[in-house]
């Protein structure tokens, strides 16, 4: 029996072995070719000749194929300016698997998480290598709206001071709805530049039979994020980012009654049977992925879709932006005059365990190359801030305009279950979130997890 | 990759020599050191027999020992040390984590539904499997049936999983319905429901998904149990005229009574650390929290040990009472031992 | 309690007419009764199999039962931009197909916006909003004509509606056959899997031994302890141990993570349930063997591995495939302990990462998940037999 499971796995291994895929050493775009900026490439290469030979580990969420091939593609300049060797690694559990090998003296050189929060738990831990305040200063020189990128990416170390540990990279712009144009030309709507416009399109599509929004917020065990997203841009738009940044921060309680206010605005969509394809009951149970679906159908079962711009990965193969689909800005209220708000997020590169090597990656992360690269990768739903990248080389229209927003935003705020700490960021709101869904109250939600705020630690 | 499949053929042969080594060589050494023969005398002789003896059985547990004490033991301390410490695992903070889990809402909830889960699950589970096993072993396609039951502890947990989220799956009203549950609701003229969203119903839907997988479990240990019964037993009782059904009651149960408690405590032991069937399905929303998920969640997405360990602390002393009423059954036994 | 049972025929005397008669329909009974459980226990993953076969697009549509036989689905198609035009006499054409070759979809009506849809049957002509007017044929196959040339940019959408006939696809399973590293990760979990099943059945074999005929102070302590251990959660072992190889393996100048430390771990996790069933198997193997052998002055060692061991091959076999199962189907301990990097992950975790970060390829893992099932099926049916031979009946000669 053993020698037959031996002689078998033998077998597999010859088969499997003819089929495997051979790792490219080919990079993804030849250099010298392209509007890319490989003068800054080639600077960095030049200024790290003596790192060949070391190994580089780097924890990335970047578990899904597509998004670790495209990462792929961007490091592999790295390992061939330096001829460091990189192992780069991700899983659908990339964050508690963060959480373990911090925990147990095995943290990776390089750790990548679009969760401050967490990071700055880590940091409070002594688990991060401070990137020094040269990276302060050069992310306010060079990204747009620098500032607060930087602010980002800093966070408490284990005796208070406050410092610079993480470099923003890839990130996203949320404020996004997505429609399909021919839809609306069929229909004869216009994509609304108001808020109240957008009302006035939701209530026109109701009385022509149609269903204008999809909404799907379960998403194993994040369930509840996306309904998040929907409260951080309506907070934006009826208040001054101040009170945002207050409410962020548990300054003002989550059950202050403008917060409730705005709950009660999302709830006057989502929880219309009206307003949401296949009716609220279904919102909870529809995976975030599968939700946009009804944008394609025919015929069409929502018009309209909320959602932050990596969502394009998920629209079914062979549909193409621009003319499947297309997005316009979630509008501000014409009536309140609080600008262009926008919100965001973005990933966060540390160092968790210090080396030579780990220092070069940031470094190389800050080349415009490093984001240009993924900016041009096909299907790419990569984004910079970096003004140093050529926004010529995105490799979709699309993507320019999302890059055109993120650059232009007056107004720019991330992401506040990213912000909020990991028990009520990552727990309280997102649960919350799908209790009001499935019929608690505004008031009840919000008692609720300002209960959770006093309850933190 | 040929080179992977050699180093783990390698490696096996090795590994499996380590420990093959250990065991004949210990016994070996045991026996030569403390030999014992005629020639001797008969106080030595026998001083280095009960010397024997009384060493042997150390020999035979140590490697199992050291591996429970290094994997299982010492974490459960660890995890005691950490439930009396706060969020981070520095200060300690005594009593605290266990005064505010006694006087969470979530906690107590979750506690309740293991309760439900440890009733419904292992009874519903070794009946079933009980049944299952009596009757594939009546019919020439019993073989074919008891495979399919098993089938289901061999898909992984992911993969059971998609499974079940496809069979309650639920759409809109006016939508096609993806989820065989849900079709077969509207076949019969209902309107369709969101399972995972309806309490109670939820944590029983979850439950059938425990049972669908551990029914197997149960019907293999059972089955070959049923194979021991000697045949002349039941023969006799046809011949005296008992029908199946009193056969069954009066004879079969209480010949494999033993092996029914064995499954029953297995399977209620796995229910108790059910987590990732909750936590794929519905994460322990819509009140079907159970004490391992809400373990995982204070643990690893919130950060806090200091909680996490002890809604774990407690979850094992769950297992008090099985405990316990194992003891009594050995200490039973050990008096015809 | 389990007793010795040779394995006597059951043979029925048929000059009992009686015993026949009862036996018929209480046979019918039990057929009925036994395919009934059969067939609700089959059903989800019948229902999985069925999926892994349909097209990618269909899974988030329809149920899985509607793919075995033709449904009526509704679609768009986009036409050519204006430059694919021709002029033929005066008119200008463009020309196409809608559907792929090959395509099992038959059209049966069609429209130029969603709400008309259904107005025109296959083979008529339609107005379309950007000008001229199409015709378009069953097979999909389409002529649109304008007499004033094309000027738009974008292709506008034609709707159709067309019977779908059942069709079996093996997309799913060559994708995640010739995916990135599937047969690298199946070497890994043979690798994990193989080593720590086979120690862990010796190691426990021992220790249950041990427990069931040693006499030795504190042996039902032990017996108690190992059924408490069984209810350890996972988790908590996952930081202190990995800790504890972190340590070590600096120590030692090695890497924490690794096979050694995964075979360790799971032989380990898996033991409380295995010392707790062998023992119980031990138990119930007739006394009388190890008295007489005793008498003969054999040493427990030598009556373990003569007797017991080659009468307990059924137990050891079934604890065998538990063990198996249960480490084959592991993500968790292999992603802690041996990594996620691209050279040491494992089978199920390659299979999660083709499903995407949650869930928008369902069919790759209805594929995966019946690809990852074959070997553990396979190590079954292999071991069937010692299987239904049975945990507690034992022969003596």
């Amino acid at each position: 029996m053993k020698r037959l499971l031996l002689t078998g796995a033998s077998a597999a291994a010859v088969i499997f072995g003819g089929a495997a895929f051979v790792s490219a050493q080919d990079l993804a775009f030849p250099i010298g070719e392209g509007a890319f900026s490989w003068e800054s490439l080639e600077a960095f290469t030049a200024a790290h000749t003596d790192l060949a030979g070391q190994t580089l580990t780097i924890w990335s969420p970047w578990n899904n194929e597509g998004d670790a091939a495209q990462w792929e593609s961007v490091w592999r300049y790295f390992e061939q300016a330096t001829g460091i060797d990189v192992q780069s690694g991700s899983s659908p559990n990339y964050e508690e698997q963060a959480r373990i090998d911090i925990a147990a003296g095995s943290p990776p050189n390089i750790l990548i998480l679009p969760q401050p929060g967490l990071l700055a738990d880590f940091a409070a831990q002594g688990a991060l290598t401070p990137l020094g305040p040269e990276t302060a200063q050069w992310i306010e020189d060079n990204y747009a709206a620098g500032a607060s990128w930087a602010a980002l990416g800093q966070f408490a170390g284990p005796d208070g001071t406050v410092q610079q540990y993480g470099l923003p990279y890839k990130q996203e712009v949320k404020s996004l709805v997505w429609y399909s144009p021919d839809n609306f030309a069929e229909m004869g709507y216009e994509v609304p530049t108001t808020m109240e416009e957008l009302y006035a399109l939701q209530d026109q599509i109701v009385a022509d039979g149609g269903t204008p929004w999809c909404i799907g917020i379960e998403s194993g065990g994040a369930t509840g994020w996306p309904a998040t997203d929907w409260i951080e841009d309506l907070m934006l738009r009826n208040y001054p980012p101040e009170v945002y940044d207050q409410w962020v921060t548990n300054e003002i309680p989550f059950n202050d009654p403008r917060v409730v206010d705005v709950i009660d605005q999302f709830g006057a969509i989502v929880k219309n049977d009206q307003m949401v394809a296949g009716g609220t009951a279904a919102v909870a149970g529809t995976a975030f992925g599968d939700s946009p679906l009804g944008l394609f159908t025919v015929p069409p079962q929502c018009y309209l879709h909320r959602q932050a711009s990596f969502i394009a990965s998920f629209f079914p193969e062979g549909t193409v932006a621009g003319e499947d689909y297309d997005f316009f800005y979630l509008p501000p209220f014409e009536s309140k005059d609080l600008g262009n708000p926008v919100l965001g997020s973005g990933n966060i590169v540390t160092i968790a365990r210090d080396s030579p090597a780990a220092r070069a990656f940031v470094e190389f992360l800050e080349t415009p190359i490093a984001h240009e690269i993924w900016m041009a990768a096909p299907n790419s739903a990569f984004l910079s801030a970096h003004m140093g990248a050529n926004p010529e080389v995105y490799s979709s229209q699309a993507l320019r305009d999302q890059g055109q927003i993120l650059l232009n935003a007056t107004t720019f705020r991330f992401d506040g279950s990213d912000l909020m700490p990991g028990p009520i960021g990552a727990g309280a709101f997102w649960t919350g979130m799908v209790d009001f869904v499935n019929g608690a109250s505004a008031q009840q939600v919000a008692d609720q997890i300002q209960a959770a705020w006093d309850a933190l630690r | 990759m040929l080179q992977q499949g050699l180093y783990a053929a390698l490696t096996i042969v090795l590994g499996v020599g380590v420990f093959l080594a250990y065991f004949w060589g210990a016994n070996w050494i045991l026996d030569r050191a403390l030999a014992s023969n005629a020639r001797m005398p008969h106080a030595l002789a026998q001083r280095r027999d009960n010397l024997r003896s009384r060493i042997r059985p150390w020999l035979f547990l140590a490697p199992a020992l050291i591996f429970l004490l290094v994997y299982l033991v010492y974490p459960v301390f660890e995890t005691f040390r950490l439930s009396l410490y706060d969020r981070l695992g520095q200060d300690f903070v005594g009593p605290d984590n266990y005064t505010w889990a006694i006087h969470d809402a979530t906690f107590w909830q979750a506690a309740l539904n293991n309760l439900g889960w440890l009733v419904i699950v292992p009874a519903l589970s070794t009946i079933f499997g009980l049944l299952i096993a009596v009757l594939a072993d009546r019919v020439w396609w019993g073989g074919l049936g008891k495979t399919l039951v098993f089938t289901p502890m061999a898909i992984s947990f992911v993969g059971a999983a998609v499974i079940w989220r496809f069979v309650y799956a639920y759409r809109g009203p006016d939508m096609p319905q993806i989820g065989i549950l849900n079709a077969f609701v509207t076949w019969l003229g209902y309107p369709p429901q969101p399972w995972m969203q309806l309490t109670y119903v939820n944590s029983l839907l979850l439950m059938v998904i425990l049972i669908w997988i551990q029914t197997g479990f149960a019907m293999v240990i059972l089955s070959a149990a049923l194979r021991g019964i000697p045949g002349e037993t039941i023969e006799a009782a046809r011949i005296d005229g008992a029908s199946e059904v009193q056969i069954f009651f009066t004879i079969m149960i209480p010949q494999i009574a033993g092996t029914i408690l064995v499954v029953w405590t297995t399977i209620t032991i796995i229910v108790l650390k059910v987590f990732d069937i909750v936590y794929a399905m519905t994460n322990g929303e819509n009140d079907t929290q159970v004490l391992a998920n809400l373990m995982y969640r204070w643990t690893f997405i919130s950060g806090d040990t200091g909680r996490g360990s002890a809604i774990a602390i407690v979850l094992m002393l769950a297992v008090l009472p099985v405990m316990i009423w194992n003891i009594r059954r050995f200490r039973a036994a050990e008096g015809t031992h | 309690m389990a007793t010795i049972a040779p394995e006597l025929p059951l043979e029925r005397a048929r000059s009992a007419p009686r015993r026949l008669a009862r036996i018929r329909p209480g046979r019918i009974v039990v057929h009925l009764a036994l395919l009934f459980f059969v067939v609700l226990w089959t059903l989800p993953t019948a229902g999985l199999l069925i999926s892994s076969f349909r097209e990618p697009d269909q899974l988030a549509v329809s149920g899985w039962w509607t793919a075995l036989a033709p449904a009526t689905i509704r679609e768009a198609a986009r036409l050519p931009v204006a430059e694919a035009q021709v002029e033929e006499n005066g008119v200008y054409v463009i020309r196409g197909s809608v559907l792929e070759p090959g395509s099992n979809r038959t059209i049966e009506t069609f429209g130029t916006t969603n709400a008309t849809l259904g107005d025109t049957p296959a083979g008529g002509t339609a107005t379309v909003r950007v000008g001229g007017e199409i015709t378009l044929e069953s097979d999909g196959a389409f002529v649109w004509t304008s007499p004033t040339p094309f000027t738009h940019t974008t292709g506008p959408r034609v709707y159709y509606a067309a019977e779908l006939q059942p069709r079996a696809t093996f997309e799913n399973y060559a994708t995640v056959l010739t995916a990135n590293g599937v047969g690298r990760s199946f070497i890994n979990s043979m690798t994990v899997a193989l080593p720590a099943t086979i120690i862990s059945v010796m190691v426990a074999a021992f220790a249950a031994y041990a427990l069931a005929w040693m006499r030795f102070r504190g042996r039902t302590f032990f017996v108690v302890s190992v059924v408490a251990l069984m209810v350890v959660p996972l988790q908590l072992a996952l930081i202190p141990v990995l800790r504890l190889y972190n340590e070590v393996g600096s120590v030692l100048g090695i890497p924490g993570k690794g096979y050694f430390g995964v075979w360790l771990a799971h032989i380990a996790f898996g033991l409380p349930l295995a010392v707790y069933l062998l023992r119980n198997y031990i138990v119930g193997l007739p006394r009388e063997i190890m008295e007489s052998a005793r008498m003969d002055g054999a040493s427990h060692f030598q009556i373990f591995t003569s007797l017991v061991l080659p009468l307990s091959i059924p137990a050891l076999a079934s604890i065998a495939i538990f063990q198996f199962l249960w480490i084959w189907n592991d993500l968790l301990v292999a992603l802690v302990f041996l990594g996620a990097q691209d050279d040491h992950v494992v089978l199920t975790g390659r299979l999660i990462d083709l499903l995407g970060t949650m869930g928008e390829d369902w069919n790759l893992l209805t594929a995966g998940a019946f690809i990852s099932i074959v070997v553990p099926l396979l190590v079954f049916f292999g071991l069937q037999r010692y299987f239904v031979r049975g945990l507690l009946a034992g022969s003596v000669k």
